[in-house]
């Protein structure tokens, strides 16, 4: 807040409404909904509905496909998370110390941030297609048995490889401008120190990365959780056998393929409480920031 | 309240809707016919505009057939459902126990002058759509059922003459075709074909009261010895290397027939118009093989595919449109139309006839193997099933088919799992729908 | 001597593979979208130039009754943008005037109102989605523009853009202003819209981005072909073509998405130092 403001009027609340009404009709009244309805049995066309208390969460949570779209999910996050990053912060590095060509790099790094996640998923469809995909033939060609439409592993290679490879973009920007902006005597100094690049690397470059990292690492998470489902819905589908299927992804088939309202209410608001916990283990360990 | 003033802030905030003027009543189907399909729907639009003036019928694509009854019914909820939509098999439970969502077909159409008479359909084709007094709820519309389609080159190569009639016949070519170069066979639906129609082709009870027919509360039967036997083989063969698994979706096991990587291909009876277009090789269609060991006179399979179901909450006038152009789709020139646009079965013993007499299976022989093998005598469980939940059940079987070809889990224990699941969703259903 | 160099080739061959790995996918379905479907189904996808560019781009964007049947790529095209704009201009708009309430005024409300508008980020639309289309068809809002926009905006992430760059804004400003007597709407048109042009920029650039690229909502809130945008017309080509039937189009496939592709890279590439600046600007 600023320490200088306007005194109390109704003036505030105009400029706040337009905000306020939006979120009550599209935002409020659909949550509250999605929250009552995970406590209804209702069918599918809403013409008879009970009250059932916890029943929906009792038949859909802790039941073992749901434990394996949770399984699936932590792990997927994690190695998306681990991985984007990773070579996000590798592809900065480099990007930052070379001199020559760093403009173009830098333009055909970060590009791929502009392409939707459902197209990334339809590219990478087609070069896994057994038809006509060419990775599919250089895979097996190499002597891996690949096979992502029976074998779960290959599947979650491929969804992985697609969501890191949409990822890598905003990780790549956030971490160019935080290495831009750590003072160039900072970095001469720590040059004459330390002649190793790599024990400079970890001692100097990667501490000053960190706020930026900890932050990263909440919007991985976050795009991980809900914005790969354009991914998995042009890719595997879920297949084979729900290995690749995230929470979200499972609230959607349940919800609009198996139209199954109470339970996959249910799950919503389980996974609401999830991104919730996540929220406040941001706020505890990283300050304020909040972003998207 | 809310309702009416959340109404009126849309109403007033309304920045561009997209309405089309019309004089005509409009009648409004939501069909999931995508590609050469969805062409020959707008046709059949443009053929019933042009028949007469009082009516407009306007057909949307709205995805597949589970996008199609999702938007549906979120319609519906929002009482913005069309007139007409086009529901497939696994999802008939789900519409037809929701009391009072749609308005049975052969109700509207005696209702609206429009004439409705049971015999006038194939007998393969009346029953699916029916309640469990055999009252047409739905109007079947797109109806096909699973052929095995073969690839004559292949055979030839291979020193076969004819495709194989049972599945004993099955084991003794799948290695010669081996031996040519070619993976015996690969399957598009695996539910479809191998569960549901493995039981009616074989006469094999699916479920509990009558297949779900009588009650919502109902069991699974999957877990028998006949269906266990039978992806027990289906898991050999795909070891031996006489069975491909190319993916989920229909098209990648279509597709992997075209590119000859197998010999044949366990399709619709509606694929046959497709196939024509894109295999470069010479095929032939045949009906779905049984196992000898199990019946010796096979019986006729399910018609799959999805019907057209009339939404309730319209007006009188508007009904009259949808049965006037239900009796149009079910005229004889119609079905003949759609048959030979598309392959699917057409639905009345007078389209068939027609189609008979003007020589059409003379010059299409392939065309007509789909209507004979529904055509087969029935028994007591070839008429179908009405299972709710049934999109998840097959989720569960996929999901479980998955995990025997992956050598995960053995036959038996995928089938206790599929029994398990499968009882739990009806359960939930029973206790939703009651 | 040696040593650096080693290291500095090492460090363009780790940029050069990074870059292989970020454009060849695109390229490769650039290059396959100008193949006729056959090439591509008998031969698979294509790294180099055929001759079917004019023909294929020309089939989606312009012959209607292709693969989309009535829809043609140039009017899923002319959706895209009416999102992707009217988008970014709503959610500019709406948290530019809200984040200006919550910096620079004392109102009774205002804690508990930042904490509604916070509570917008836990939320995302995809786990509210079906009450979410019950509102928005109980208003009569399907197939609308204004249904498919609003609802979007309403998760608030521009008002914590503009929070926070309201709050880097000296306090100088505002006492300067208030000398001067300006009033509160006077501030925020002459002086505080002007200084955050460059921010709005931004802003409008990533949320045209993250606007053009919704699926899940367009997905189920459109239900009429004619308001496809070219994401959903990607998603429906793709259920075509896992059907199966006639001989996959994916040329046709690919053309789609290079188109769907092209807008948001070119404002990205175009604006690239204001979309980046915002980007990282946003995170303090």
């Amino acid at each position: 807040m600023k320490r200088v403001q306007f005194s109390h009027s109704p003036i505030p609340y105009l400029f706040i409404a337009p905000q306020i009404i939006i979120i009550c009709i599209f935002f409020l009244w659909p949550a509250a909904q999605a929250i009552y309805q995970s406590f209804l049995l209702e069918d599918a066309f809403g013409l008879s509905s009970q009250f059932v208390w916890f029943k929906n969460y009792k038949d859909t949570i802790l039941t073992d496909a749901w434990l394996q779209s949770a399984g699936f999910t932590l792990v997927f996050s994690f190695l998306v998370t681990f991985l984007s990053l990773a070579l996000a912060m590798l592809l900065a590095v480099k990007a930052n110390e070379v001199i020559q060509g760093a403009r173009t790099y830098k333009t055909l790094l970060m590009w791929a941030y502009a392409i939707a996640p459902p197209v990334a998923g339809l590219m990478g469809n087609l070069m896994f297609n057994p038809l006509i995909g060419d990775l599919y033939y250089f895979l097996n060609a190499m002597g891996w048995d690949f096979n992502h439409k029976l074998d779960s592993f290959d599947a979650g290679f491929v969804v992985i490889l697609i969501a890191v490879w949409k990822q890598v973009s905003v990780n790549f920007i956030f971490f160019l401008s935080g290495l831009q902006s750590i003072p160039k005597s900072v970095l001469e100094a720590a040059t004459i120190d330390c002649k190793s690049n790599l024990r400079r690397f970890w001692t100097m470059t990667f501490p000053l990365l960190a706020p930026t990292t900890f932050f990263l690492v909440v919007i991985n998470i976050t795009y991980a959780f809900f914005e790969t489902f354009g991914i998995i819905d042009t890719t595997t589908g879920g297949a084979p056998g729900g290995s690749t299927s995230t929470l979200v992804y499972k609230v959607f088939t349940d919800g609009f393929r198996g139209n199954d309202l109470g339970g996959s209410s249910a799950q919503s608001v389980v996974l609401m409480l999830m991104v919730l916990a996540l929220t406040v283990i941001q706020f505890r360990f990283i300050e304020r920031k909040v972003h998207y | 309240m809310l309702k009416r003033t959340l109404t009126a802030i849309g109403a007033f905030s309304c920045l561009a809707t997209i309405s089309v003027a019309n004089a005509a009543t409009e009648v409004q189907w939501w069909h999931a016919m995508g590609g050469r399909l969805g062409e020959v729907v707008d046709e059949i639009a443009v053929k019933y505009n042009a028949s007469q003036s009082e009516y407009k019928l306007v057909p949307t694509y709205k995805g597949g057939y589970e996008d199609t009854m999702t938007a549906g019914i979120a319609a519906f909820r929002a009482k913005q459902q069309p007139h007409i939509l086009q529901i497939f098999d696994a999802g008939a439970a789900t519409i037809i126990n929701a009391k009072g969502a749609t308005i049975a077909v052969a109700d509207l159409m005696a209702e609206h002058g429009a004439g409705f008479n049971k015999e006038d359909y194939l007998a393969g084709v009346r029953n699916f759509y029916a309640d469990s007094d055999g009252k047409m709820i739905g109007m079947p519309f797109n109806s096909s059922t699973p052929l095995l389609y073969y690839n004559k080159e292949a055979f030839k190569k291979a020193g076969i003459a004819t495709p194989p009639k049972t599945w004993e016949e099955f084991e003794a070519i799948a290695p010669k075709l081996k031996e040519a170069g070619y993976i015996a066979l690969a399957q598009s639906h695996s539910p479809w074909i191998f569960t549901e129609n493995f039981h009616s082709r074989h006469n094999l009870q699916m479920a509990t009261a009558n297949n779900g027919y009588d009650s919502t509360d109902v069991k699974i039967m999957y877990n028998n010895p006949e269906l266990k036997m039978h992806w027990g083989k289906v898991k050999e063969w795909l070891d031996k290397g006489w069975y491909g698994y190319y993916g989920r979706a229909w098209g990648d096991n279509q597709d992997a027939f075209i590119q000859k990587k197998t010999a044949m291909w366990l399709g619709s009876s509606g694929s046959f118009g497709g196939l024509t277009k894109s295999a470069e090789f010479e095929f032939g269609g045949s009906f779905l093989p049984y196992w000898k060991s199990i019946v010796d006179e096979p019986k006729g399979t399910f018609i799959g595919g999805a019907a057209l179901f009339a939404m309730s909450g319209h007006d009188d006038e508007e009904y009259k449109g949808v049965a006037d152009f239900m009796k149009f789709l079910t005229s004889p020139e119609m079905q003949y139309f759609w048959h030979k646009e598309t392959g699917y079965v057409p639905i009345t013993n007078a389209a068939y006839d027609l189609a008979k007499n003007d020589g059409y299976y003379e010059t299409t022989p392939d065309a007509e193997i789909g209507i004979l093998q529904l055509n087969q005598p029935g028994g007591d469980w070839t008429k179908g099933y009405r299972l709710g939940y049934y999109v998840q059940i097959r989720e569960v079987l996929y999901k479980h088919f998955d995990d025997i070809f992956a050598g995960k889990l053995s036959v038996d224990d995928a089938f206790a799992k599929i029994e398990e699941e499968s009882n739990d969703l009806l359960e939930r259903f029973n206790a939703t729908y009651n | 001597m040696l040593k650096l160099s080693w290291h500095a080739i090492s460090g363009h061959l780790i940029l050069i593979l990074g870059a292989i790995f970020m454009t060849a996918p695109v390229w490769v379905a650039f290059m396959s979208s100008t193949h006729s479907a056959e090439t591509l189904f008998r031969e698979g996808l294509q790294a180099w130039p055929g001759g079917h560019f004019f023909e294929n781009y020309n089939e989606v964007l312009f012959v209607e009754g292709g693969v989309m049947k009535r829809v043609t790529a140039s009017m899923m095209l002319w959706n895209s943008l009416l999102l992707g704009i009217g988008f970014a201009i709503g959610k500019v708009v709406i948290s530019t005037l809200a984040a200006y309430a919550i910096v620079y005024f004392r109102f009774r409300l205002a804690t508990p109102l930042f904490w509604i508008i916070f509570m917008t980020l836990l939320l995302p639309l995809e786990v509210r989605i079906i009450p979410s289309y019950e509102v928005v068809a109980g208003m009569g809002l399907l197939d609308t523009h204004t249904g498919l926009i609003l609802p979007l905006i309403a998760s608030a992430t521009g008002t914590f853009y503009f929070r926070q760059f309201y709050k880097s804004v000296p306090e100088e400003l505002l006492e300067a202003a208030r000398l001067d007597g300006a009033n509160a709407w006077q501030f925020f048109i002459d002086i505080l819209i002007p200084i955050s042009k460059t921010m709005i920029a931004a802003i409008l650039i990533i949320m045209f981005v993250v606007g053009w690229n919704q699926y899940l909502w367009p997905l189920i809130m459109t239900t009429n072909e004619d308001n496809y945008t070219l994401v959903i017309g990607i998603k429906q080509i793709y259920q075509v073509l896992s059907e199966g039937g006639e001989l996959p189009q994916f040329q046709k496939a690919y053309a789609l998405t290079i188109l769907a592709t092209l807008p948001p890279v070119i404002v990205v590439l175009v604006f690239q130092s204001w979309f980046v600046k915002g980007l990282v600007e946003s995170e303090k």
